[in-house]
């Protein structure tokens, strides 16, 4: 059984524990506690140690989802999950400037020593005060040539846009055969 | 749907990239303790900003002792709104009251001065309105100035680390040119040590290595770099770190393999 990895990152509540419980055919493996620092000002419950969701591809071949913990404090984890990753979805709540350069870092520590192939997904676009992905772009200070797609991390079919998209660009990178 | 947020979380810098970069038209409103302000933008540059509400242009002009209230009074009876002109400045200018590049030279420093102020609010909640335009007869300038030297000398009066930081989290950064910075740079005017610093940007020197070669202070070479950063001239990266096994970097599949997952995706 091959099994390949698909990390989720994002600040604190943008989103990454709905997303993979949206895709994911298993339920979802999340260790949430109370959350017992700053985070608690957001979310009454935050993850502390990460989600975890499968996607079965066949008999030989499993996707698994990994969320990282949004929290700094855990940023040590960040390292060891990403390692083998076949890409990564940054999450971004579109509605909350202030987690954006908490976005940017992350984003930073994901890319700055790998080629990783990523996504941005703007995550809660159904929210009236959402900032459209464009403007994303922009506030994150990404290239152009970076796909930042809408999404609604409780919709499916936007959750599996993001996916898809994702995997066009690991599929332009892949080898032949 | 307006842009909100807060400038203690995403600064007016950031907000002025924004604009720059997305062509943006429309106001932006500032709330910060009793003060307000606002700045008008026409296709990512600043037509107007001020500090007073309900700011006229001839009020102003007469303030500044540039025009006589008679002359305030043959520009407004001149003045056909619905006309050629649609700005009470530009009646200004077509009445030969004052030459188009002294109303632009002094509309733009009153306008600036009053940008430059706001770089010191720490915090206050921001509004931008999407193709909101200013009245009239406000101070328009008869030419939209760009936003990148407002920034660098926003930048210029910023002193504290923790801003600065948020961006430039280590002096082994290394900063190098973005891609194409042209057009952009031209606009920016740039001090002698900001000179030298700009000089020594070569892609492969880092931060401290700068503030070295120049003898200035890692803080002082920071700020300046800070400055080029948000105006979108430069771009700061980690030094290149040699792989090890452990870095591990992305997995890569064979093509079929990731079309069988795309596929399931799909089918989903």
């Amino acid at each position: 059984m091959q099994t390949v990895k698909m990390v989720i990152s994002g600040a604190v509540n943008s989103g990454k524990t709905e997303f993979i419980r949206t895709i994911s055919e298993i339920e979802v493996v999340s260790t949430e506690r109370r959350a017992t620092d700053d985070t608690r000002m957001v979310k009454k419950e935050t993850t502390v140690a990460m989600d975890f969701g499968r996607i079965s591809i066949g008999k030989d071949l499993v996707l698994h989802l990994f969320g990282t913990p949004g929290q700094k404090r855990f940023d040590f984890m960040w390292e060891i999950l990403s390692e083998g990753m076949l890409g990564l979805i940054i999450l971004v709540d579109s509605t909350r400037p202030e987690t954006f350069r908490e976005t940017n870092r992350i984003v930073d520590f994901f890319t700055s020593y790998r080629d990783t192939p990523y996504v941005i997904a703007a995550n809660k676009q159904d929210r009236p005060n959402a900032w459209s992905p464009d403007e994303l772009r922009l506030a994150l200070r990404q290239k152009p040539d970076v796909k930042v797609i809408p999404c609604v991390a409780t919709d499916r079919e936007t959750v599996k846009n993001v996916l898809l998209e994702l995997l066009y660009i690991i599929l332009e990178r892949s080898s032949e055969g | 749907m307006p842009l909100v947020g807060n400038i203690r979380d995403f600064g007016l810098s950031d907000f002025l990239y924004l604009v720059d970069r997305g062509y943006k038209t429309g106001a932006l409103h500032l709330n910060h303790e009793h003060e307000t302000a606002v700045l008008y933008f026409d296709k990512g540059k600043l037509i107007y900003g001020s500090r007073t509400q309900g700011e006229r242009v001839g009020e102003l002009l007469m303030r500044l002792g540039k025009i006589t209230s008679q002359q305030v009074e043959q520009a407004t009876q001149a003045w056909k709104p619905n006309g050629e002109e649609t700005t009470l400045a530009q009646v200004l200018v077509r009445e030969a009251i004052l030459s188009q590049e002294d109303l632009q030279r002094t509309l733009q420093a009153h306008v600036e001065e009053q940008v430059y102020t706001l770089f010191a609010w720490a915090e206050g909640e921001f509004r931008f309105e999407h193709g909101q335009k200013p009245e009239t007869d406000a101070p328009i300038m008869p030419m939209p100035v760009p936003v990148e030297h407002l920034i660098m000398e926003g930048v210029r009066r910023i002193d504290e680390w923790g801003r600065i930081k948020d961006r430039i989290p280590s002096t082994d950064m290394i900063p190098r040119f973005v891609d194409q910075p042209g057009e952009r740079a031209k606009g920016v005017k740039l001090s002698p040590e900001e000179w030298r610093i700009f000089a020594r940007i070569n892609g492969k020197d880092s931060l401290a290595t700068i503030a070295r070669t120049t003898s200035l202070s890692e803080f002082d070479v920071c700020r300046v770099v800070y400055g080029f950063l948000t105006a979108g001239l430069v771009e700061v990266v980690r030094k290149p770190k040699a792989q090890t096994p452990r870095d591990g970097g992305p997995s890569r599949l064979k093509r079929s393999l990731v079309s069988r997952i795309i596929n399931r995706v799909r089918s989903m």
